[in-house]
């Protein structure tokens, strides 16, 4: 039967063309797979030699693997892209980009990267928590070890406002750009309340009695969802409890001196809840509803970080990336200001830092053609020029920083410039020490306490004991 | 298959539900096109309206050709999702048949296992993949067959289950005679397969590949984990990035979703016409 | 007789390994891990773990003492029970409709995919927009009807259901496009036969299209029941973390914010476990309902 033969030939053909799809695909090597889970280990370091295969004299011209955060709509995702142009064209090496936006998907990303011996030559990352792992492992490069063989390695950096590494207190990531976090303010809908701007000596008590006559105009005093993120109310909640010094120690227990002041800070949380002036539907809205509340003129106050002021000025304009379509008139109407005190803290005194760096890797540095160009690189986008057109109106580590062109800011940045020139202090967020599961009770348990389901004191206790087992 | 020749009233109820739904399923399309053709602070107070004068504005656009290599993209996108919806019901056409006709010992537990395979969570599973890619050397690095690829293999697996699921319930209603006067002629189960199976079942495996393209297509996440390098990037990696930041940008973020959808309801509309063709192959004379 | 055909085994084999080679190693591996890793301390996403335990089945007792997992199951099955009944209960009735209609009906085939295409955050995004509390579409249209106090939809009275809606909305046209497949795999000329005895349209709906499409409504239902377990997308966008109050926790959305938010890897771990025991089970209890039968 001609037919039934050709029908199995090309039933045959088919079927192994499956299989040998398969095999190319799923299993390059069995072997490979077998072994993974034994060579993980050393194949970080058994795979930096092979992959420097022509270590020729003259091949200088070095293709450096960089990931950032300047990506997507980050404020500096053009400033960046600009600056790795100019860096390619002045040394003639290449630079493979892979920067993202830094969500938890990234994150999680990196840290398997680590794990897996592919991480990049430079990596512009947290120099928080996040990069624990990475340091435990030992796979960057501190600034010091870089310095015995680059003696001017970041030497233009002031090292006390540099953020030493929370696992071993040793610096690691350069910093380029800083955040600051205070309140926003929409000053028209101050205006209809019949609220005066607030300003650098602004109380706890003045506050209330604005939040309460805003709350009678008909706005909503705060914007905020308590049920999404109430970081910013919960850090400086806690911080008009302690002092610039203090603000840092994580509570031994919730009994302590400062286990009692996270309770209060959380308590006039609860209080500003009960009292109204958050907005009606705080603890079902997402961030961006009540954001959207505050430009809209619903809501008065916002307390958010450096970058909202890009945030705000985006409402403004018909094209959310051509500065010449900002709608001034509009943006006039938002201010920032500081953020209201009590006991030992000023009003001036604002959460803030320098929360990122450039790290190299130690894959980078043991390679001798790239330990060169990493260095390079990190120097070139840490220079006294690059920093400042990243850093604009929030904080640089700078020994001498230059003077800013204010001429191309508009109305809020030059605001933001004017709040951040009289600052007392700036200090690390504590959430970003307290991180990951033992944030649970307060953040995410912040409308359980805030309607009284939980105790404060309980929920407080509850996280400490997370991460003091951890 | 209707016979009866006029218009009754039964019709006019029949169109009047269709049609109520129908708006349901249009107007979301609707307002994600319009809308991208709106500024962001426009669209969160005056989402509703339609974008004229004042209103309209090519800029998300604008912004996303200025910045993105989007036919790059396009054609990543391409590559993986075609590969990954032929594989899918290749090997999942085979298997639902065996697990359909076929009778022994583990059917029930192979069974259990295909569903049980729905229901991995894509964000239990990346790590031990993304470590195994990794030691092949298929991800990170510079080569773009190899990056698409490492997307690939892993949507291929999630998505066989569906498949397999899916197709099992077609197969079984095929009636079994004509693979019965196909044995009595000869032909052996691979031969029944390809000749009888296939065929009868074009419109199913159509809708398989379908909705594998669809859901590799639109996979952020294992995008997100394996696709580095911006080349290698495919159209819902790289509109994400315009978008991601604070999610707050709805102009240029409703201006990708409709950049991502167009092409694929134009893929979606022609394959509707390869299903009604399969329906009338479907249907085989003795 | 069809026992004759397919007596002899050995293609089986050819059939099925390549499938099931490609689920092994990149499901089911992959998964045993995850297994494994419910027994462990994991800090964060990608990192090493830091040993077992103590004891091995920690998070198996959490996972029954926590509040939000309970709410979380409590949902799920809510959404089961609306799964079957609004998204595949609408979608046959949508598409023995469209079967039955002679013209317009490959544009409705056409539209009624559309929510499918669409990602979930934009809908989610569009959803928000329309039950927005100060002023959505909704509220807005409620306020021209002359009501003066706005609703919060989101609120905790009403945010299961505006949570659900949305859901089933959208996979109606997902079963639809499976059940109108199904539909077209029938035979025309069965329908031409009963037309010619004299049947009603009513007549052949329930005599022909039903019976014939009952293997196919089976695996909707299949798919209904193990998709609530696992929904997460536009559930996330609409109400992250629950709100309001972890009113709103499904099995997927608490796994998610598990992994990514917490970053109790070992504990998510776990809640994937449940998560596919369940699907297993629910299957079970489908099937043993449905009784697959063959033709």
């Amino acid at each position: 039967m001609k037919k039934r033969t050709l029908a199995l030939l090309m039933a045959g053909a088919m079927t192994a063309s499956v299989f040998t799809g398969c095999s190319k695909q799923a299993t390059p090597d069995p072997t490979t797979a077998a072994t993974t889970e034994a060579a993980k280990d050393s194949e970080a370091a058994t795979t930096e030699a092979p992959k420097t295969e022509a270590p020729t004299e003259e091949a200088k011209k070095v293709a450096l693997n960089v990931s950032t955060t300047f990506a997507g709509e980050d404020g500096n995702a053009g400033n960046y892209q600009d600056a790795i142009k100019a860096w390619q064209a002045e040394t003639g090496n290449t630079v493979n980009d892979s920067s993202a936006v830094s969500d938890e998907t990234v994150k999680a990303r990196i840290t398997s990267d680590f794990q897996m011996g592919s991480e990049p030559d430079v990596l512009f990352y947290f120099s928080g928590a996040d990069a624990n792992s990475f340091i435990e492992a030992g796979k960057v490069m501190s600034i010091d070890d870089i310095r015995k063989e680059y003696p001017d390695y970041a030497s233009n950096m002031n090292d006390d406002l540099i953020a030493p590494s929370l696992v071993d207190n040793k610096k690691y990531a350069v910093p380029v750009n800083g955040f600051w976090e205070a309140m926003f303010v929409n000053t028209e809908v101050l205006e209809a309340a019949g609220v005066d701007m607030p300003g650098a000596d602004y109380t706890w008590e003045q506050f209330l009695a604005d939040c309460e006559k805003i709350k009678e105009a008909g706005y909503s005093p705060i914007a905020a969802a308590l049920g999404n993120i109430p970081h910013y109310w919960w850090e400086f909640g806690i911080f008009n409890h302690g002092t610039p010094e203090n603000h840092c120690t994580i509570p031994e227990s919730v009994e302590d001196e400062r286990g009692q002041a996270w309770v209060a800070g959380i308590n006039d949380v609860k209080d500003l809840y009960e009292r109204g002036y958050f907005p009606k539907n705080t603890l079902s809205a997402t961030d961006d509803d009540t954001f959207l509340m505050f430009v809209e003129g619903k809501a008065a106050f916002l307390i958010d970080g450096s970058w909202k002021v890009g945030g705000i000025a985006g409402a403004c304009q018909s094209d959310p990336n051509d500065a010449a379509t900002l709608d001034a008139d509009k943006l006039n109407n938002f201010s920032v200001t500081y953020v209201p005190g009590m006991n030992d803290r000023k009003a001036t005194d604002l959460v803030g830092g320098l929360s990122m760096g450039y790290y190299i890797t130690k894959k980078a540095w043991d390679d001798p053609d790239k330990r060169e160009a990493a260095v390079n690189f990190v120097e070139y986008m840490t220079s006294d020029e690059v920093v400042p057109v990243f850093a604009q109106h929030t904080a640089s580590a700078l020994k001498a920083a230059p003077k800013v062109d204010e001429s191309k800011f508009n109305s809020l940045q030059v605001k933001a410039m004017e709040m951040m020139s009289g600052v007392t202090s700036l200090t690390p967020a504590v959430q970003d020490i307290f991180n990951g599961e033992c944030r649970t009770s307060t953040f995410d348990g912040m409308p359980q306490i805030v309607t009284g389901k939980v105790a404060t004191e309980d929920a407080v206790k509850e996280g400490l004991e997370i991460y003091h087992a951890n | 298959m209707n016979t009866n020749k006029k218009f009754s009233a039964g019709d006019a109820v029949i169109y009047l539900i269709l049609g109520v739904w129908a708006l349901t399923t249009i107007y979301p399309i609707f307002w994600v096109v319009m809308n991208s053709f709106k500024a962001k602070n426009e669209i969160l107070s005056n989402s509703f309206a339609i974008p004229t004068g004042d209103l309209f504005t090519l800029a998300n656009y604008r912004t996303a050709f200025d910045r993105l290599n989007i036919f790059s993209a396009y054609r990543n996108s391409m590559i993986i999702s075609c590969t990954v919806a032929a594989v899918v019901i290749v090997l999942a056409g085979m298997a639902s048949f065996a697990l359909v006709r076929y009778d022994f010992k583990l059917k029930k537990s192979l069974n259990s296992l295909v569903v049980a395979g729905m229901m991995f969570p894509v964000f239990s599973t990346i790590i031990p993949v993304f470590r195994m890619l990794s030691s092949w050397h298929l991800v990170n690095t510079e080569s773009l067959a190899l990056s698409l690829i490492s997307v690939a293999l892993p949507q291929i697996a999630g998505n066989l289950s569906f498949a397999i699921v899916v197709l099992t319930g077609y197969i079984r209603s095929l009636p079994i005679e004509l693979e019965e006067s196909a044995f009595l002629e000869g032909c052996s189960p691979l031969q029944i397969f390809s000749k009888i199976i296939v065929p009868l079942a074009k419109p199913s495996f159509a809708t398989v590949a379908i909705f594998s393209f669809l859901w590799s297509y639109n996979d952020l996440f294992t995008q997100m984990f394996l696709l580095r390098l911006p080349q290698h990037r495919a159209i819902t990696r790289l509109l994400n990035e315009l978008t991601s930041n604070e999610g707050t940008n709805f102009g240029l973020m409703a201006a990708s979703v409709s950049l991502v959808i167009i092409p694929v309801l134009i893929v979606y509309i022609f394959l509707q016409k390869y299903i009604i063709k399969g329906m009338t192959a479907g249907a085989v004379k003795g | 007789m069809g026992a004759n055909i397919y007596k002899n085994k050995k293609p089986l084999f050819l059939f099925l390994v390549p499938a099931f080679a490609f689920m092994a190693i990149f499901l089911y591996y992959p998964f045993i891990q995850n297994i494994l890793n419910s027994f462990k301390q994991i800090p964060e996403l990608g990192a090493m773990d830091k040993g077992w335990n103590d004891p091995w089945y920690t998070n198996y007792v959490t996972m029954f003492q926590d509040e939000n997992m309970r709410m979380a199951l409590r949902n799920t099955l809510i959404m089961m029970v609306v799964t079957i009944i609004g998204q595949v209960g609408i979608a046959i009735l949508l598409a023995l409709l469209v079967d039955n209609i002679r013209v317009g009906a490959k544009f409705f085939r056409t539209v009624y995919f559309f929510p499918i295409v669409i990602s979930a955050t934009a809908l989610g995004l569009m959803f928000n927009l329309i039950f927005l509390y100060d002023k959505g579409m909704v509220n807005q249209l409620l306020e021209s009807l002359g009501r003066t106090e706005l609703i919060d939809w989101k609120g905790e009275n009403l945010a299961l259901i505006t949570m659900m809606l949305p859901v089933m909305w959208q996979y109606v046209g997902f079963y639809f496009v499976i059940l109108i497949t199904g539909l077209n795999n029938i035979s025309g000329e069965l329908y031409e036969a009963a037309a010619i005895d004299g049947a009603t349209r009513l007549q052949r709906v329930r005599y022909i299209s039903i019976p014939m499409l009952h293997n196919v409504m089976c695996t909707c239902v299949i798919l209904g029941v193990t998709g609530a377990l696992k929904v997460f997308d536009l559930p996330w966008t609409m109400f992250p973390k629950g709100i309001p109050l972890g009113e709103t926790w499904l099995t997927g959305t608490y796994m998610y914010y598990q992994t990514f938010n917490t970053k109790n890897i070992d504990y998510s771990s776990a809640i994937a476990v449940l998560i596919v025991v369940l699907g297993i089970i629910t299957a079970k209890v489908v099937n043993a309902i449905f009784k697959e039968k063959d033709y």
